[in-house]
């Protein structure tokens, strides 16, 4: 079989991924640069790019570098090696931050300002007034939580924070002769707000300024004794991956294990610094960090766009926000029911924000008291603080229920907030699991196990979705409740598995990673495959996050050149290339960026005329089908699968938020003139609040006329 | 609807097993969970013959597990069960009592003719299809990690069982230890098992024709989807794991690569098993030892009725012995007949119950084997023969019953102090074995001379005396005359007279 997809495995044939990366950062800041959306959300989006791109940096680009501090030449499904990568990515990465800056400053200051938001960009521009509301602001709250620290041969540079936001100065002693200049540095206090209100103005609009700017203007402050020759704010990313990133091969951590000391811990991979720094500290700040040429991004703004985040938030401003969406109750449980007899009744499925995620809370919830529930089985990637799940799950094993709960604290950057609720749960009496040596549990599945009169009851809920009732308002993803008796058991099975027992003799319907969901999906690929060639209609549709795996991309070039209608939709990364002919002409791939974060997997093959649609929590990348904890999930409802059918139809239909892949790797919007426009993510929004408004039990009748009861026979 | 949750747990050679299962007269078995973990147990005892207390200590945090998670489901009921591995352990006796204490589990050693019952069993609850494929010959072959059970059918009946010594753990250590000097794996197994299952063939299946093979065993049920395989079929996983990688053959049967080693000399065993026996079709059913202890206790507490009568199995199987020491048919009938109506009529008076008729009744059959050996000592020698020869369905312990009754039926009887010097037989077995004998030496003295005078008899029981009224033209006074005797001891047992009427014909 390997052998035959070989052919398809042409490194031409494959977009790096990190490449493809950038290009999706590129589509989020394309809703920043998008007039036609409301003017705060558009500084969201700037927010976002930015924050996207620490995180890259700080994951991708370091391993990247340590790769090439390794010596390690294997080269990426492109046919990349790490530092040709590298190259490429900087080069990429320096356009797409010049175009960060450019809306900025060209685009949104301006629309700011216009809309009654004026940000003083440098405190050389306050009035007399404002000045003196800015310095008395720094005295009283700035000033007392700042730590100057001056380099000189006494003091070595001091050790700078990842991502933080510093200020360095030039300063020479007020008397001495020689004039020799030193090297200062304080860190913007990331305890006070970076946006500062400043008094409004006349008119009543607004005014804010940058706290670095209120600092900069003070800086004589710092150092009284001396003469501040120049100060510029910087900030650098270091390589802050502790381990190696889980998407590179293993040979690669072994190769890192054995040349130990030659990675370099914490080492700065980006420094980020104004056009405008004086040359003579950015050599200084080059020579103690270590870092030069593309490493060093020089910006036309200020650093550190993240603030426009809080800018966001900034009250008053509601009619430049989209109106906020509120979930919609499901159809299917607007009744007075126990979830458990909702879900008797037949599956449930979940559309997420569409449809409230208090459904999945309330699933947790009302076990925990339910006193025919003997079990609570669940997986909890990342949890959002303060929980209502976590509170049921210490409640159940309270009530005496057995709770099991695996909580997986590899969960990137989230490892501090798993282990306090981990060790909150274990104090409760449940049984935690703490992961599985070499895997990321990424599956999303609760079980309930009740004793019922007629017998003993499996529930289960199955999701595309992290257990945060937060994140659930942003995310789009799908769910499904059900008591079906084989998931049920795989259910269980499941449960078994992650405490450490054996895997069980046969699995009914679900797939998991990372023993069987990889041949699972390549069969289904090859499948259509085979029913091209017989001439049979055959089609795929699938959505997912990120789409980089070597051999599905192979098997999906296959399916293509067989003749398989394939349709992908890929809010993220994708190294599939489009229309190379004889190969993959029979694929589009469309993404969208929205305002909801697309986060649902499904997947829809024709397979003849008896579709099958599967859903769960694995992106067709290699380390959710090899290094993670994945369950895929069939859709049998007939009523669910049309649902879904049409979320996807609707998606495919989307000509206001999608942009389409093209042969030569670049993303376009389409063209929409003569077209209904369609918006996925707004259409879902309006049809869940008319499906709830149909299912609202009717006003009371007005008829005034009572019914006498008729007597009984 | 009524129901009941029974936890099953298996505690096996390589692996530990529990299963849940939720029984009730409606839905039948329902299997809820099945938690399996791997311990090899009896890598310790078939190597050392003792059991290592690093093992002893996981075997005793998984059964901990175990009785979590049954108080998890509130089981109503759970039965604990181990065999070869801890039965073959010399230091089984320390081991259980720590294992109960560490973990309060109650848990019972199966002898092999038990162990293998309750996997037939489990076959047999799978009623229709099990009844449709005895119909024709059929063997059964049940490979465990110490040994493998053959047993035969022949139009629906039980005709012989068999325990060999050759399991897959047992196999795959001793192969082990020579494969390095004298090579291939395949071939050495092939060789081990291909003699014993010849001398099986020759005694037991003679020109039987067997058409259908049933492979019971862990892990075998993994391997095929559809449990009914063609010989083709079968061999088709057979070259897909024997003569592929470990990984592969893990990756293309979906099944976990470490027990790979034990499916190899399974399936090995299988084939030589299929082959030797020439069968056309195969059955592997998937069901294991849990599957069997929770059929056999929904039948016990009559959750579940079978369709299957299981003691006729026992009783078929103790009549095949009979038949190949030579046992007289006709005598035995007779026996029969009178030894249960006795059995019958005197409920009241022994307290026995339905087990140990079928005691009684196998005593019967079984009473003259030892005269195959020997006319001068038939006494002892059926004791030696009972006590070597494994009766499926049996515990060791019955068998000793039995065996007992039968010795006592011409021997002095001994009282306790005395007899339990030889045996561990306890007070209430040792009463099971005086009433056995009592009511056997009865029966047997009425057909002293084998010349079935005792054909047409009543049995009544009045207030203290019991009469056996025999309907027959012929002379009886060679049974009256010993008759005395005989009634002495079953008086002495049940404080009841007996005597013999002849109705006389006119």
């Amino acid at each position: 079989m390997e052998k035959e997809l070989s052919m398809y495995m042409d490194p031409a044939y494959y977009t790096n991924r990190e490449l493809s990366w950038i290009k999706f950062n590129e589509r989020v800041l394309s809703e920043a640069r998008d007039k036609n959306l409301p003017l705060f959300e558009r500084l969201k989006f700037l927010s976002i790019t930015e924050s996207n791109l620490d995180e890259f940096f700080m994951i991708r680009v370091a391993s990247l570098k340590d790769m090439v501090h390794a010596g390690y030449t294997k080269k990426d499904l492109a046919g990349l090696t790490a530092s040709e990568q590298l190259e490429l990515i900087l080069k990429q990465a320096h356009e797409l931050v010049n175009q960060q800056y450019s809306t900025y400053s060209r685009s949104l200051l301006p629309a700011l300002k216009q809309n009654g938001l004026e940000v003083v960009v440098s405190h050389e521009d306050l009035t007399k007034e404002q000045g003196d509301f800015a310095d008395r602001y720094f005295e009283e709250n700035v000033y007392p939580v700042l730590t100057p620290m001056a380099v000189d041969s006494s003091r070595p540079f001091p050790l700078i924070r990842n991502k933080s936001l510093n200020i360095g100065a030039l300063i020479a002693k007020k008397d001495d002769p020689e004039k020799k200049v030193d090297f200062a540095t304080v860190q913007v206090p990331s305890v006070l707000p970076r946006l500062v209100h400043l008094p409004d103005g006349k008119d009543g609009g607004k005014r804010v300024i940058l706290l670095e700017e209120i600092i900069e203007r003070n800086i004589g402050q710092l150092f009284l004794n001396y003469d501040v020759i120049c100060a510029d704010p910087y900030r650098i990313i270091r390589n802050a991956d502790l381990t190696i990133d889980e998407d590179e091969a293993a040979d690669l951590l072994n190769e890192i294990q054995k040349q130990l000391k030659m990675r370099k811990w914490g080492e700065v991979i980006r420094l980020g610094v104004q056009d405008s720094m004086d040359p003579r500290l950015l050599k200084i700040l080059k020579k103690e960090f270590h870092i030069q040429g593309e490493d060093i991004f020089r910006v036309g703004g200020p650093l550190d766009l993240t603030f426009l985040m809080k800018m966001y938030g900034m009250e008053g401003f509601d009619h430049l926000k989209h109106p906020s969406y509120k979930p919609q109750p499901v159809p299917a449980m607007m009744n007075d029911d126990d979830i458990f007899t909702q879900i008797r009744k037949g599956d449930i499925f979940l559309h997420h924000p569409y449809m409230t995620f208090d459904p999945v809370v309330n699933f947790v919830k009302q076990a925990a008291k339910d006193p025919d529930v003997l079990a609570i089985k669940q997986t909890l990637y990342r949890v959002s603080g303060n929980s209502p799940i976590i509170a049921a799950l210490a409640q159940a094993a309270e009530n005496g229920k057995q709770v099991s709960v695996l909580v997986e604290l590899k969960a990137r950057f989230d490892e501090e907030n798993n282990i306090i609720w981990a060790k909150m749960l274990e104090k409760a009496g449940c049984h935690v699991i703490y992961g599985l040596v070499g895997l990321k549990t990424h599956s999303k599945i609760t079980l309930v196990v009740r004793r019922e009169e007629d017998g003993i009851r499996r529930y289960v809920h199955l999701g595309t979705g992290n257990y945060n009732d937060s994140t659930a308002k942003l995310y789009t993803d799908c769910g499904l409740l059900t008591c079906s008796e084989p998931i049920g058991e795989d259910a269980t099975a499941v449960f078994n598995m992650l405490s450490g027992y054996s895997e069980p003799r046969k699995w009914n319907k679900l797939s998991l990673a990372p023993l069987w969901l990889r041949n699972k999906f390549i069969s289904l690929i090859r499948r259509e495959t085979s029913n091209a060639k017989q001439g049979k209609p055959a089609h795929i549709i699938a959505k997912m996050n990120s789409l980089c795996d070597k051999e599905v991309i192979a098997a999906l070039y296959e399916a293509s050149a067989a003749g398989v209608k394939t349709e992908l939709i890929i809010r993220g990364i994708c190294c599939l290339k489009v229309g190379i002919p004889g190969i993959s002409e029979n694929i589009s791939v469309r993404s969208l960026v929205g305002n909801f974060l697309e986060h649902a997997r499904i997947f829809y093959f024709l397979n003849n005329g008896q579709e099958e649609i599967y859903m769960g929590s694995a992106d067709w990348m290699p380390r959710n089908l090899d290094k993670r904890v994945e369950i895929l999930f069939p859709v049998e409802d007939a009523s669910i699968m049309k649902e879904i059918r049409h979320i996807l139809d609707i998606q495919l239909a989307d000509n206001v938020k999608a942009q389409i892949l093209q042969p030569d790797g670049t993303y376009v919007k389409i063209d929409k003139r003569g077209k209904n426009l369609v918006c996925a993510q707004e259409y879902f929004c309006e049809e869940a609040m008319e499906r709830a408004k149909e299912q609202m039990p009717a006003e009371v009748h007005s008829e005034r006329v009572f019914v006498p009861a008729e007597p009984m026979d | 609807m009524q129901y009941t949750l029974f936890g099953a747990i298996d505690i096996g050679s390589s692996e530990m097993e529990l299963k849940i299962f939720e029984l009730s007269r409606g839905k039948g078995m329902r299997e809820i969970d099945c938690i399996r973990s791997r311990l090899e147990l009896g890598k310790d005892t078939y190597a050392t013959g003792k059991i290592s207390t690093e093992k002893l200590e996981e075997l005793c945090l998984v059964l901990n597990d175990f009785i979590s998670i049954m108080k998890s489901y509130k089981v109503d009921a759970y039965r604990a069960y181990t065999t070869s591995a801890i039965r073959e352990a010399k230091n089984r006796t320390i081991l259980l009592d720590y294992l109960e204490k560490k973990t309060g589990l109650k848990i019972e050693v199966l002898d092999n003719a038990e162990q293998r019952f309750l996997d037939y069993k489990s076959i047999a609850a799978q009623a229709n299809e099990f009844n449709r494929i005895i119909e024709k010959g059929t063997a059964i072959l049940d490979v465990g990690g110490g040994s493998v059970q053959v047993s035969l059918f022949d139009k629906d009946s039980l005709v012989a069982t068999q325990n060999i010594r050759i399991g897959n753990l047992r196999i795959r250590e001793r192969v082990a230890a020579m494969e390095h000097m004298y090579g291939h794996f395949e071939e050495l197994v092939q060789e081990m098992t291909r003699s014993e299952l010849q001398n099986f063939k020759k005694m037991y299946v003679k020109d039987r024709e067997i058409s259908n093979v049933i492979l019971v065993g862990d892990y075998l049920g993994g391997l095929s989807k559809a449990a009914s395989l063609s010989i083709e079929e079968f061999q088709k996983i057979y070259d897909g794991v024997i003569h592929a990688e470990p990984s592969a053959a893990a990756k293309q049967f979906d099944l976990p690569e470490e027990s790979i080693s034990l499916i190899v000399p399974t399936l090995i065993i299988c084939s030589e098993f299929i082959s030797a026996m020439g069968a056309e079709s195969i059955w592997m059913p998937g069901l294991n030892l849990n599957d069997g202890n929770a059929y056999d206790y929904a039948q016990r507490n009559r959750i579940i009725r079978a369709g299957h009568n299981f003691d006729d199995d026992i009783l078929a199987s103790a009549r095949n012995i009979a038949k190949r020491y030579q046992c007289s048919k006709s005598h035995v009938k007779i026996m029969e007949n009178l030894g249960l109506q006795i059995f019958d009529r005197m409920k009241k008076v022994h307290g026995l119950g339905s087990r140990e008729r079928l005691l009684l009744q196998i005593a019967v059959i079984l009473h003259g084997c030892g005269k195959y050996i020997s006319l001068s000592d038939p006494a002892d020698c059926s004791y030696q023969i009972i006590m070597a020869t494994e009766i499926i369905g049996l515990s060791r312990k019955e068998r000793e019953i039995i065996a007992y009754a039968v010795k006592f039926n011409t021997m002095e009887f001994p009282y306790y102090e005395e007899l339990s010097r030889e045996t561990d037989l306890d007070r209430s077995e040792y009463l099971t074995v005086a009433k056995l004998t009592a009511i056997l030496r009865v029966a047997n003295a009425c057909d002293r001379s084998h010349k079935q005078k005792f054909e047409n008899v009543k049995v009544s029981l009045k207030e203290k005396e019991l009469i056996i009224q025999v309907d027959t033209p012929e002379d009886i006074i060679l049974e009256m005359g010993l008759f005395a005797e005989k009634a002495a001891f079953f008086e002495e047992v049940f404080s009841i007279r007996t005597s013999i009427h002849q109705k006389k014909r006119m």
